[in-house]
């Protein structure tokens, strides 16, 4: 039996390839402009350096370590930390009141501290970072 | 025609390619109810070196608080949205510095996170 040959495939004219490579960035340019970015957006109050000024005794304080948070001294995991952070910023009416201070220890890991720092948003506090300053002193 | 137009954008694109930050190797951690970002007016990446960037360009910590305030200029506050993309094995050392900078150029702070799946606010 013989079989019917097909037609042959034309080729695309050659000059029309410039055109064709064109619009084709022109649709991948388009494609990765169009994907959107997510993110957790941060309200932080402006780095001041004489925070030794603040009345601390009205702030809630955490600490952060790889293994624990530690809300006024008693260390929790972060389920138990967002009930007792949203529980304990309840209770606090002025803006003022609300401030919560961060302070981590260097190896705390970034999704762990934005967790911290979401649930602390997320229950009603302004977050604000305690960072230790280096002070080299000679020592003759 | 086609030729020149190709051209033209080539040289479009290696120009903003310049400007991003997309040859940065970093990737996002991932949190749940995270939200859609708005336009940014300034990038900071902390990639996986921990080294850290400014739209693009390494930077050094101390620098970047200056940096972004020039570039931040008279923006008013709520357009003033830096994004700050940080490796997810980053500690606090690397990453604290860079938050404390931004905060002290008066960025609108927005952390580039990934979704966990079905957490994404519209």
């Amino acid at each position: 039996m013989k079989l019917k040959r097909g037609k042959m495939l034309i080729d695309p004219p050659a000059s029309a390839s410039s055109d064709i490579a064109f619009t084709l960035i022109i649709f991948f340019l388009v494609c990765a402009a169009v994907q959107p970015e997510t993110g957790l957006s941060q309200i932080l109050p402006k780095t001041e350096e004489q925070a030794e000024k603040r009345d601390q005794s009205k702030n809630i304080e955490v600490t952060i370590t790889p293994t624990s948070i530690v809300l006024n001294g008693s260390p929790l995991q972060l389920p138990a930390f967002s009930q007792r952070i949203s529980a304990a910023l309840k209770q606090k009416t002025r803006e003022t009141d609300r401030i919560v201070v961060v302070k981590s220890s260097p190896d705390t890991p970034y999704p762990l501290w934005i967790a911290v720092s979401q649930a602390i948003e997320q229950a009603g506090g302004i977050l604000t970072l305690e960072l230790e300053t280096e002070r080299v002193i000679n020592v003759e | 025609m086609g030729d020149i137009g190709f051209l033209l954008l080539i040289f479009f694109v290696i120009l903003a390619r310049a400007q991003d930050d997309s040859h940065i190797q970093w990737q996002p951690a991932k949190l749940k109810d995270v939200e859609m970002a708005a336009a940014p007016l300034a990038s900071v990446a902390i990639d996986t070196g921990f080294k850290t960037y400014l739209d693009g360009k390494e930077i050094s910590p101390d620098e970047l608080a200056s940096a972004l305030t020039t570039l931040l200029g008279d923006t008013p506050s709520g357009q003033r949205n830096v994004f700050l993309k940080v490796h997810k094995e980053a500690k606090a050392s690397h990453f604290e510095p860079v938050i404390a900078a931004i905060s002290e150029a008066g960025g609108d702070l927005v952390h580039i996170l990934e979704p966990e799946e079905n957490s994404t606010k519209p």
